[in-house]
């Protein structure tokens, strides 16, 4: 690593100043690892907190997941199961932190969230709500940078448009690094596991993620369907090339690309209500 | 897929989501996805106090919303530096097909 990556590196990961997760999530992540804990464990610890509490059941209760007047933590637990109430402990963690920031950047990842599920069911791939996750949290290296470096990122914002060049060589060009390598910096900060560490610092190289690749693809292609319908603002000005490793990783044809921007375009006026909705709170 | 309110709802649209009295989803739903519209739903819709419903296509332009053409000029300016990956010209392909067959729908219903 360049004396000026790993500076940056000190500077972005000092822990003072970085995001933090609530405590409430690490005490779930534990309690979930625990085979002997209880759904009502877990919700205990979760109802501990009021707004993430709140959060979950506003988007249990949202039509995208179809379950109608779920009103505790512990039936929203069962109904969604466990994984599903840590990705949306999770995301809404990161809402609290993007909202301030950016409302393009938080729909942008919104709807990369919504399509890499999307991809993920069409696909019968397994743990569909990790890859959702994944795809949310994808640009938070673009949080973190922000953040940290707000000068830099007014020179990175002024070099993509001047330069007509993708963030990504704009970013490496500015501070010797990319949003992509940051979210992978905090991700293990966090103590992210793989399956949603990887897709975050390889999105932009699937070719890089070795234990995790199909989650990475997933997420590629997630990003590169959302740049190319120009839903949201992740400061791109171009649509990302679609790298042949994800796509034949995914094994996608014509076809199944065709139905896959069809039913992106349906999910998006619902992704868009719900930014609607969410900002008019 | 649109949503619109159910003020601008026509008849002959065709529902892309089930309706629910009051745009709450409890319960069971009035109306299923894929019924067409007829004026006597219509009314009754909006007895029950439904104010949205979600259409298949995009049959309502409001005002402020870019034109299909528009849409289509902005789409050729994201793929200006990428059209030469073959995956990206596919990619652009089928996004303004998608486009074009919205545009199309929208001028058959103009002319009618």
């Amino acid at each position: 690593m360049t004396d000026k990556r790993s500076k940056l590196r000190r500077i972005i990961m000092d822990t003072r100043t970085l995001p933090t997760l609530p405590s409430v999530i690490n005490k779930l992540n534990s309690l979930s690892d625990n085979e002997k804990s209880s759904i009502q464990e877990m919700a205990k610890i979760v109802s501990s907190d009021q707004v993430l509490s709140a959060r979950i059941l506003r988007l249990a209760n949202s039509p995208s997941y179809g379950f109608y007047r779920v009103s505790t933590i512990s039936n929203a637990m069962i109904l969604l199961g466990v994984n599903v109430v840590k990705s949306l402990a999770l995301s809404s963690s990161i809402f609290a932190i993007m909202e301030k920031d950016s409302i393009g950047l938080w729909e942008h990842s919104l709807a990369v969230g919504t399509v890499a599920n999307l991809i993920a069911r069409k696909l019968g791939l397994p743990e569909c709500e990790e890859i959702a996750t994944a795809g949310l949290l994808h640009d938070i290296g673009k949080v973190i940078i922000s953040i940290k470096c707000s000068e830099a990122e007014k020179d990175i914002i002024r070099l993509v448009h001047e330069k007509r060049i993708y963030t990504m060589e704009a970013e490496r060009e500015t501070i010797d690094t990319d949003h992509a390598e940051v979210g992978g910096w905090l991700s293990k900060s966090w103590f992210l596991p793989d399956k949603l560490s990887e897709p975050i610092a390889f999105h932009h190289d699937v070719a890089g993620s070795v234990n995790h690749r199909i989650k990475t693809a997933v997420v590629h292609i997630a990003d590169v369907l959302i740049c190319a319908g120009g839903f949201g603002n992740s400061g791109e000005t171009f649509v990302p090339p679609v790298q042949k490793i994800a796509w034949d990783t995914l094994k996608l044809n014509e076809q199944i690309l065709a139905e896959l921007v069809d039913e992106t375009e349906d999910k998006l006026v619902e992704v868009k209500n719900f930014c609607l909705e969410m900002m008019g709170d | 897929m649109q949503k619109i309110p159910l003020l601008h709802a026509k008849a002959e649209m065709t529902l892309a989501r089930d309706v629910f009295r009051g745009n709450l989803p409890v319960g069971f739903p009035l109306c299923g996805k894929g019924t067409k519209l007829t004026d006597d739903l219509i009314a009754r819709f909006e007895s029950m106090d439904v104010k949205t419903i979600y259409v298949e296509g995009h049959p309502v332009w409001e005002e402020g919303e870019r034109s299909v053409a528009d849409l289509l000029h902005d789409l050729d300016g994201r793929f200006s530096k990428t059209l030469q990956n073959p995956l990206n010209a596919l990619l652009y392909d089928t996004y303004k097909a998608h486009l074009t067959k919205l545009m199309e729908a929208t001028s058959d219903r103009q002319a009618k």
